[in-house]
């Protein structure tokens, strides 16, 4: 089913205004990176963090929300405001993507534990450890009271969402699916990525491994229909052709393998393809599924890896490639073919889909 | 869900498989609900000392393990792996072969105690396992199940909090109604952990007594545990390959509740909107429904504003809460209860809501012992953190 963008959203390291970081990427700037550290271990870890003077919504729900609910808040308050006309309240569901989740709040409320009882555990941070927790205050912000899904996984977790959207508005009950995903950073993930040998060593800056990152991408997906008559208000620039959620790999050998099954149930004519390659074994795995002549950009190499919310940043930028007619680097694309969106995760997930120009109506 | 394109389809549980405290599969699953089985014990698996509760209903490790392969690799996976490995074995007893389009699967914390053993560790300064780290993100356990057994689609994996299971089956009823699969692998899994039993402990949700669901005197939930998977399939697609039909899914609801991230609105109205919401697209009036699995936890909170809705829809309809037996095992719990909702249907009983003496709302509660009765639907209601609200209608499949 084709799905018209009607408006789209995100937060990074490098901003949050779509087209002002889409020209920054074009000319090459990358997310400035920082040093994090664990205060439980000393490690040190490369990270790009959402700049700190980024403006986020007010509101009740977030007085006492992680930054993942604030990151996803501002991408999905932006995202609606591309409307011109505000979708039915009614007639809209939310769909989150994330995979660490609240995992500033979780480390907080499991070290309270371990390091002075379960007595003093806080049950402020408790309910804000819940997966669901971003999507529950943006549902409030917003007033949507109907459908609202968290999907977890791993960095393909996206497509999954994506897909879950697609799958939603099959019905005749929904005009609209606000797809957002979001991520945090903390020192445990790091330490996770870390000890699973993913993460680029600080002391080699410019060396092999993935730079993690935050923040959350959010897109306002339309099913195209002309017996709505606000359909056509909504013009944008792209429509998501075909989104396919993959196998998964069970050993890191495979995933070339199950990226190119992705690829082969594509639609032929691929201009180009935005993938999620991060410094680790993913960047050789969709290269092998792609082939060597399709160019192929993967914005992680500037954002860093925001995991859960890294589909949605693909997204968008593949959807500003196609705008734009051109990807950092200076590659000119071919006119009028769709793009690629790729994404495989670390931990076994795969997915991809196709995106295309729409004509104005 | 109506699908504007085609008529829409009807949906058919055609396996299942189970395990959880009252049980390892459907028929001990039976047993225990008809003898209404209390299955809550003091927990071992880490301190309680300082909680105020100190009791949950629990999966026997040793026998959960002892059913898996004693393989290295095995013996690498979290707990909740093996809790789906177990159901999933069961499914395909039933249904060899069955080939799924995806697997759609609700979970609130995956391997959640692999997690925190990796946290245990950055503080006592050895390394730790790789292996913690990759089995313990929430989509991994079912990967490994199905990984076990040689199935290997696309795993969407819903976290809604204690309504994932039902959100899970309810999604993917609606996408074969909707004509999006023919065959869907839906359910739900979760594992007990120290983070999530602390969290209700310190939001004084988890009771030191007895889980007394609906009733005057309820204190609190008890957490469980447990999996539970269903082979869902278009059922034109079921009756043609002569695929043996448990019952048919008529019916799903979900609602969002924005009054508070933990407490729902005291009105129950957004129960209320699913449920109402379940029984439109099953084409039912309330009083076609011949039972009622409640979410039904024992706080106070959940079962008066739940109450209140079922009361006003649908007055004196036989309700239980079956946490009373088996405690609140999260995401696992709606796809536990639709596998007892399910038996419920098949086998003509009412299951009981256990530890209960009186009650200060006017529901029509099943109390303390099973009951035969003849009816042809009944419902299945999941509630959870963030406001969620799902519920799922069964009919009982004539030939």
């Amino acid at each position: 089913m084709s799905l018209s963008i009607a408006g789209m959203s995100w937060v990074t390291p490098l901003g949050s205004d779509v087209d002002d970081v889409w020209q920054r990427l074009l000319a090459g700037e990358t997310a400035p990176v920082e040093i994090l550290e664990n205060e439980e271990n000393g490690a040190r870890y490369l990270v790009r963090r959402v700049p700190a003077n980024t403006p986020f919504p007010a509101h009740s729900r977030l007085r006492r929300a992680s930054a993942i609910s604030r990151f996803a808040a501002a991408a999905g308050l932006a995202a609606l405001a591309e409307v011109k006309l505000p979708p039915s309240l009614d007639r809209i569901a939310l769909v989150f993507a994330v995979s660490n989740g609240g995992v500033v709040y979780t480390r907080r409320f499991y070290s309270e534990i371990v390091k002075s009882g379960a007595q003093s555990a806080s049950p402020l941070l408790f309910p804000e450890t819940v997966f669901n927790a971003p999507a529950s205050h943006l549902a409030a912000i917003l007033g949507i009271n109907g459908a609202s899904y968290t999907v977890v996984g791993d960095g393909a977790v996206g497509i999954l969402a994506l897909k879950l959207a697609e799958d939603l508005l099959a019905s005749d009950d929904l005009d609209f699916c606000l797809v957002v995903s979001a991520e945090e950073i903390d020192p445990l993930v790091c330490e996770a990525y870390r000890q699973w040998r993913f993460l680029r060593n600080p002391s080699k800056p410019t060396g092999r491994g993935m730079i993690m990152s935050e923040g959350a991408g959010a897109v306002l997906l339309e099913r195209p229909d002309e017996s709505i008559p606000s359909a056509a208000a909504h013009a944008s620039a792209a429509r998501i052709e075909q989104i396919v959620p993959g196998r998964n790999f069970f050993r890191r050998s495979e995933a070339a393998a199950e990226l190119g099954a992705v690829v082969a149930r594509l639609e032929n004519g691929i201009g180009f393809g935005v993938g999620s390659a991060n410094g680790t074994f993913i960047g050789r795995a969709e290269r092998a599924a792609v082939g060597n002549k399709l160019p192929l950009y993967s914005p992680k190499i500037a954002l860093g890896e925001s995991v859960g919310a890294s589909v949605l940043w693909q997204l968008i930028a593949a959807a500003q490639a196609l705008k734009t007619g051109t990807l950092p680097g200076g590659l000119e694309l071919p006119a009028n073919s769709p793009a690629l969106v790729l994404a495989c995760g670390l931990n076994q997930q795969t997915g991809g889909l196709t995106l295309r120009l729409r004509q104005r109506e | 869900m109506n699908s504007r394109k085609q008529d829409p389809r009807r949906v058919a549980v055609v396996a299942a498989g189970i395990v959880s405290p009252l049980g390892f599969g459907l028929t001990e699953t039976l047993q225990s609900l008809r003898q209404g089985r209390d299955c809550v014990t003091p927990v071992a698996a880490f301190p309680v000392d300082k909680t105020r509760c100190k009791t949950a209903a629990q999966i026997d490790d040793e026998r959960l393990l002892n059913r898996a392969q004693r393989s290295r690799r095995a013996r690498r996976l979290h707990r909740a792996s093996h809790m789906v490995i177990t159901a999933l074995a069961e499914l395909l007893e039933d249904a060899p072969g069955f080939p799924p389009e995806i697997a759609i699967v609700g979970t609130t914390s995956g391997g959640m105690s692999f997690g925190e053993n990796f946290y245990r560790t950055l503080g006592n300064g050895n390394g730790c396992s790789a292996a913690l780290i990759a089995n313990y993100p929430p989509q991994k356990q079912i990967v490994d199940a199905m990984e076990k057994f040689g199935m290997n689609v696309p795993a969407e994996v819903i976290a809604n909090a204690c309504a994932s299971g039902t959100n899970a089956i309810g999604h993917a009823f609606n996408a074969i109604r909707a004509g999006r699969y023919q065959r869907i692998l839906a359910g739900g899994y979760d594992a007990l952990s120290e983070l999530v039993f602390v969290g209700f402990d310190s939001l004084q949700a988890a009771t030191p007594e007895k889980c007394r669901p609906f009733d005057s005197n309820r204190s609190g939930m008890v957490l469980g545990e447990g999996a539970a998977l269903f082979a869902l399939e278009e059922l034109e697609s079921a009756r043609s390959r002569g695929a043996e039909i448990l019952g048919e899914i008529i019916g799903y609801g979900i609602s969002t509740d924005n009054h508070h991230l933990t407490q729902p609105n005291p009105d129950g109205s957004g129960p209320r909107r699913a449920m109402e919401q379940a029984l439109a697209q099953a084409k039912l009036t309330p009083d076609q429904v011949g039972y009622i699995n409640a979410h039904g936890t024992a706080t106070i909170l959940n079962d008066s504003a739940e109450g209140k809705a079922i009361m006003e829809l649908f007055g004196d309809v036989p309700v239980s809460s079956t946490k009373s037996m088996m405690g609140h095992s999260l995401g696992a719990a709606g796809a536990i209860e639709a596998a007892v909702t399910l038996l419920a249907l098949q086998y003509q009983f009412l299951p009981p809501n256990i530890n209960f003496r009186e009650s200060d709302l006017s529901l029509n509660v099943v109390a303390n012992e099973a009951h035969e009765a003849q009816f042809n639907c009944a419902v299945s209601n999941s509630f959870g953190f963030g406001g969620t609200n799902a519920t799922i209608v069964f009919r009982k499949f004539a030939r």
